[in-house]
């Protein structure tokens, strides 16, 4: 398997090349373009109860399509649903927390799985985040950069700017303000602590979403 | 105090890096991620500026209400990342002190705590053509950070220029400055929706940028179920 990631950080895409006997597993829809040679099949990877919970749970597709190259090797161009960056990272039986939305593609010795945050999660982006774990390559995106930040004891980050942290990383939910601020809107944040790679997204999609609110047109208008 | 900007894309943000005892101000919420040892509060007013009062002046300026202060706790050196809410670059502009800028109101990112900031409102024309036109004053020395929807422009003006509000992003005062309309009359303004302009004149900074948020914002709006 060969990959370039184009166009980064702001609009990437990433055209993975397979052989033959090698497989790569896909969120859905995240297809743009591929050589005639590659054939998908569509399921629910590792069983209904485990795409249910995919989808369900962490927001991520029920279906996942797994490509194969036929008679030599077969390209894929796979461009998230959002404007941003995308990363490549090397698991070697070991695992990665993603939070939701933010995976793109792996090989096939990468299992996915539902990971529940307890109350916490209310908080925060959903109640469960994407364990990925076993060995080989996995791609992650974002909203915006990415920036990779090695935590080394404590880090904040503003809730929903959190893309993926390694699992040697702790978070709790904590609130950024101090006791004036009771009235009005409180920021959330993560703090992470521990000793591991953090990656943060420079933009927030509902915070995006917020801005656009009021220019909705009225009933009335 | 250092200011780092990512600048890298289409998706600007700024990494500011803080001495102890050091202090930096931003629009409320603007924190993406913190060192661990920043407290993060959330004031109504900076130096210079006004308390409960001020705050409105500022929401109505478009912005939060609230700054979020930023200080280092304990004697290491902390960093605080800003990000804007818009895809697009952001800037830093090093005030000297010599003369004040003003910045549009969607477009203030962060100050060191040094600066006053203050709200200049700009008169009732603005309130008819529903265009906000609040800027904020910015005076003394230190960094400005100001982001952009779209590409940041400095254009250095000697004589004159007029330019859309939509796309006016920060300049310096030392510009003589009026706000007009850009059509001949008002009511071929309001029809041909071209909004206000401001015409400089004189000498000093502008930084515009690209594209105009809200003209942004009016193509996505209608696409979105109403509101009630």
């Amino acid at each position: 398997m060969d990959y370039v990631i184009h166009s980064n950080p702001s609009y990437s895409v990433v055209e993975v090349t397979i052989s033959p006997g090698e497989q790569l597993v896909t969120e859905s829809g995240a297809m743009a373009w591929m050589t005639s040679n590659m054939r998908a099949q569509t399921s629910a990877r590792g069983g209904i109860m485990s795409g249910l919970s995919r989808a369900v749970l962490s927001g991520e597709s029920f279906f996942q399509n797994t490509y194969e190259s036929e008679d030599g090797p077969g390209t894929i161009g796979l461009a998230p649903g959002q404007p941003g960056d995308i990363k490549a990272y090397q698991l070697d039986d070991d695992e990665l927390f993603l939070e939701k939305g933010a995976y793109l593609a792996s090989t096939t010795d990468i299992a996915t799985s539902s990971d529940f945050q307890g109350l916490r999660g209310l908080f925060n982006e959903g109640m469960f985040v994407l364990r990925v774990s076993g060995s080989g390559t996995l791609f992650f995106n974002a909203y915006g950069d990415i920036q990779e930040i090695e935590v080394d004891g404590t880090y904040v980050v503003d809730n929903g700017h959190a893309v993926a942290w390694q699992p040697t990383l702790q978070y709790r939910l904590t609130k950024a303000a101090r006791i004036r601020s009771f009235l009005f809107s409180d920021q959330i944040i993560l703090e992470f602590s521990g000793k591991g790679k953090l990656w943060v997204q420079s933009r927030n999609p509902r915070s995006l979403a917020d801005w656009v609110f009021p220019f909705r047109s009225t009933n009335q208008g | 105090m250092r200011v780092e900007i990512a600048d890298n894309g289409a998706f600007g943000s700024a990494l500011v890096h803080l001495r102890p005892g050091e202090e930096f101000v931003s629009e409320g919420g603007s924190m993406f991620r913190a060192s661990s040892n920043v407290d993060i509060d959330v004031t109504t007013r900076t130096r210079g500026s006004g308390g409960v009062m001020s705050g409105i002046k500022r929401m109505m300026g478009g912005e939060h209400f609230f700054f979020s202060k930023y200080s280092v706790t304990d004697g290491q050196d902390a960093q605080v990342g800003l990000a804007p809410r818009l895809q697009g670059q952001v800037a830093l502009i090093k005030c000297d002190g010599m003369t004040r800028w003003l910045c549009a109101g969607g477009s203030y990112l962060g100050s060191g705590a040094d600066l006053a900031i203050d709200t200049q409102f700009q008169g009732l024309r603005g309130a008819l053509s529903g265009e906000s036109l609040f800027f904020l004053a910015v005076q003394g020395a230190g960094p400005l950070i100001v982001n952009a929807f779209g590409k940041i422009t400095p254009l250095d003006i000697q004589g004159e220029l007029t330019i859309d509000t939509g796309h006016v992003v920060a300049f310096q005062e030392s510009l003589e400055y009026s706000i007009g309309k850009a059509g001949g009359s008002w009511v071929s303004s309001f029809l041909t929706s071209e909004g206000l302009v401001m015409h400089f004149k004189g000498h000093g900074r502008v930084y515009v940028q690209s594209h105009n948020p809200s003209e942004f914002g009016k193509t996505l709006g209608p696409l979105l179920p109403k509101r009630n």
